[in-house]
């Protein structure tokens, strides 16, 4: 275990490396600068390259990567260009209403994703698995952006149940949380049907295990088998949930711009939009550091749900 | 058929939403403003961006302001008085109070505008004070600004956005302006959660009398049906943008209000003066001959008035002489052949993505010219770089199409054309330049009007654009909300006297 969580770290810190690298010229490649944004059309070429003195961007690129790495080894993220403020209150504000999306959306992409794909996967043919694949074709042809705006139209502007914009003036409470419901369905939706297709398909694989036909025809009742079909399933699906789950922060982009909530995703498109490099390397740190702990946690929870992974080599 | 339905449907929610704001009368009144555009800072002194001073104009105040027919006003001052010799201005100051609890004197106007002219404030506005020799405080209430050259265009620039008074003990500690504005406006800044909202609290102290809401929050909402569907539901009591195809269904609805004004924006298509034939006067000419404008302005911008040189129709510097170019495609291409132009020459046209209404409007250019035998291919390139290599840098362009915002002063609209490189049309033009460069330093009213008015003949001449004209300032409101305005030329918020009936 020690050997396994220091290799983890190892290539964790290496991944993040990588990607911030990458990142860090990527943005820079991009033409403009965020002093020729914040310019406009009247600022003249001498008054952009003082502007670009003032944020910093007048050094060499070299200086500025060295600079952005040396602090990031002191946990410093730099300071946004565009906002003036540390990158990290940038990201502590918009942080919780993307975790709190994402969080409800995987929740509610777990609870239909595997129920469908259980209940279709159980009785295949039968009523529940039409109507699972029926559900799983249309969810995944629907675009979020698409769908978001059918949601808005119809629970916000025609039954008034939600606000047409997603969070009140003051920002995500604990009052408002209930406002991020229709984004968190517009993200769960794709998500529950990838889910519940892969659970059927894993579900079926296991119903024509030799143990299924020994305990059938030992007479067990068909809800005990489900129970132990479901359980020897589930762990299968593990994995595709982990990337799910990372790719919940990516879905979050797109449903954030339909909804307009403050989070994370707006944030690293304004960013790019205006040049703001700290704030998209930021935002990269945040996006890398969660797929590697969503990995771990995965290969951990499989640990925990498959005891064969336990035995010892 | 079903779209009227759920309006009406929508407008009663809209009344059933509004019944338990009526029983709660006496409670403090909030107007709730949807914005498309989001400022990138509250410090007046470091931005150029129109949605930063359209927000900030409810924070700050300046000296001087435009009043709603586009007339210079006392504002902070009084009075002011121009020696003879236009290098002397004399300012008399009203009593105020900033945000902070301190009292607004001539020092907070000296440091304010020492502020602008330091090499460190890096303001992308300081050219507008650079004929600024020193700014000194004669006694607590009156402020002497002096001038190296005269500089008549001083006056709007201290009634623009960036004209902003700030407090000096302030400035002393260094304060962060841009996160936690501090002024003498109407609202004092309460709270900005980025992509979402500012929140303005009304200013009891006012000097000019509080203004009648307590609250005004502005919701930054980029989708203008989002924007359409708050101010159906009652979320929004003004919104503003308006679609174009939404503004009959806004119009008929009783609950709301569809404004429509003059901007002060001059919409054209840019000509890169530098490349093979467009260097060419005659070639400048037969585009804007072969371009249906009035089409242009019709579809691509909903609506408004055509110009016929780079200056706002309806602004008193629009000379009487100059006529929008007439849509005659012989002409045109009489004048093409003239000049030798071949049939199917390739322009690039660049088109800055995210304005849909520009591109729109290239497209529809795209097709006047085809009409010419002329191929202009489409490049749409997004915002940052269209500023860095189309407008600025490298100019990799033959042709694109934008819009120039309003300025109190035509020096603000003019200055930097005629000279190659300054001005992204690459326009050569030493003749043009000195004329405009002479009014902008000629105090005499009239004489300067003169001036200005020979320049915008030549710039018809000389065609360095496609002249387009200048659209109708489109927003909408709930039928209950009065007195508020939006600035000429300049389009900031002025919610003072703004109220919910």
């Amino acid at each position: 275990m020690p050997r396994y969580l220091l290799t983890q770290s190892a290539s964790f810190v290496v991944t993040l490396w990588a990607v911030l690298t990458l990142v860090f010229f990527a943005v820079r490649a991009l033409p403009g600068d965020a002093a020729t944004i914040m310019g406009g059309l009247d600022a003249t070429e001498q008054q952009v390259e003082a502007m670009r003195e003032r944020i910093g961007l007048a050094r060499s690129l070299p200086a500025q990567y060295a600079a952005y790495f040396g602090g990031l080894l002191q946990a410093d993220l730099g300071e946004s260009l565009r906002e003036r403020r540390p990158v990290t209150t940038v990201l502590l504000e918009r942080l919780p209403v993307t975790l709190t999306l994402a969080g409800m959306a995987f929740v509610l992409s777990l609870l239909i994703g595997l129920g469908l794909g259980v209940l279709a996967g159980l009785r295949p043919g039968g009523a529940a698995d039409r109507a699972t694949l029926l559900f799983t074709t249309v969810a995944l042809a629907i675009p979020e952006f698409w769908f978001g705006f059918l949601l808005i139209l119809l629970f916000a502007v025609n039954l008034g149940w939600f606000p047409v914009l997603g969070l009140p003036p003051e920002g995500l409470t604990v009052g408002s949380s209930w406002n991020l419901i229709l984004p968190a369905v517009t993200l769960a939706i794709p998500r529950a049907a990838q889910l519940a297709r892969l659970a059927r398909a894993r579900v079926l694989e296991e119903r024509s295990s030799d143990y299924v036909r020994t305990a059938r025809s030992k007479g067990l009742l068909p809800n005990a088998v489900g129970r132990h079909i479901a359980s020897n399933a589930l762990p299968g699906v593990l994995p595709l949930l982990a990337l799910e789950l990372g790719g919940l922060l990516t879905g979050t982009i797109v449903v954030e711009q339909v909804f307009g909530l403050p989070g994370l995703g707006l944030t690293i498109l304004g960013g790019i939009s205006a040049r703001d490099y700290p704030v998209v390397q930021g935002v990269t740190i945040l996006a890398v550091t969660v797929y590697v702990l969503v990995n771990w946690l995965a290969d951990l929870a499989q640990l925990v749900a498959d005891p064969r992974l336990r035995a010892p080599t | 058929m079903k779209r009227r339905r759920s309006i009406r449907n929508l407008s009663l929610l809209a009344l059933v939403a509004l019944l338990p704001l009526l029983g709660g009368a006496g409670l403090a009144q909030t107007l709730t403003m949807a914005m498309s555009a989001q400022p990138d800072t509250l410090d007046p002194q470091v931005t150029a961006a129109t949605a930063a001073f359209q927000v900030s104009k409810s924070i700050y105040d300046t000296l001087i302001e435009v009043d709603q027919s586009g007339v210079l006003v006392p504002a902070l001052a009084s009075s002011w008085a121009v020696s003879p010799d236009g290098l002397t201005y004399t300012f008399e100051l009203v009593e105020a109070t900033f945000h902070d609890g301190t009292a607004f004197s001539a020092e907070d106007v000296v440091a304010t505008l020492d502020r602008i002219r330091s090499a460190e404030t890096a303001s992308p506005k300081v050219n507008e004070f650079r004929a600024i020799v020193s700014v000194a405080a004669q006694g607590p209430r009156t402020v002497v600004v002096t001038l190296s050259e005269p500089q008549p265009a001083l006056l709007a620039s201290l009634a623009s956005g960036w004209g902003a008074i700030l407090p000096s003990e302030k400035l002393a500690e260094g304060h962060d302006f841009g996160n936690q504005p501090v002024g003498t406006g109407p609202f004092s800044f309460a709270s900005w959660t980025r992509d979402n909202a500012i929140t303005l609290d009304a200013n009891p102290d006012y000097y000019g009398g509080a203004p009648s809401v307590d609250q005004v929050v502005i919701r930054f909402v980029t989708d203008s049906a989002v924007q359409l569907q708050g101010l159906l539901t009652g979320e929004f009591d003004i919104i503003d943008t308006v679609a174009a195809a939404d503004r009959p269904a806004v119009e008929t609805n009783p609950a709301l209000t569809l404004v429509r004004e003059p901007s002060g924006l001059v919409l054209v298509a840019g000509l890169n003066t530098r490349r093979d034939y467009l260097s060419d006067v005659r070639v400048r000419q037969a585009l804007n001959l072969g371009v249906d404008t009035a089409i242009v302005m019709e579809v691509a911008y909903s609506s408004g008035s055509q110009v016929g040189t780079f200056m706002e129709a309806g602004s008193p510097w629009y000379p009487d002489s100059v006529e929008p170019f007439p849509y005659d495609p012989e002409a045109a291409r009489a004048l093409l052949a003239e000049a030798g132009v071949p049939q199917g020459w390739t322009l690039d046209m660049v088109l800055p993505q995210p304005y849909e209404e520009h591109i729109l409007a290239g497209q529809i250019v795209q097709d006047f010219l085809r009409d010419l035998g002329i191929n202009a291919q489409i490049r749409i390139v997004e915002w940052g770089v269209w500023l860095s290599d189309t407008y600025g840098g490298p100019r990799n362009f033959d042709i694109t199409v934008v819009g120039h915002t309003g300025k109190l002063d035509p020096s603000g609209r003019l200055t930097g054309l005629g000279d190659p490189r300054t001005n992204y049309t690459g326009l050569d033009d030493p003749k043009l330049a000195g004329i405009i460069a002479t009014a902008n330093i000629t105090p005499d009213h009239a004489a300067r009007q003169a001036l200005y008015t020979e320049a915008l003949e030549r710039i018809h001449e000389q065609a360095p654009f496609i002249f387009f004209g200048t659209p109708d300032r489109v927003y909408a409101r709930q039928a209950n909300v009065e007195g508020f305005w939006m600035t000429p030329l300049l389009d900031s918020f002025d919610f003072r006297d703004a109220a919910l009936e």
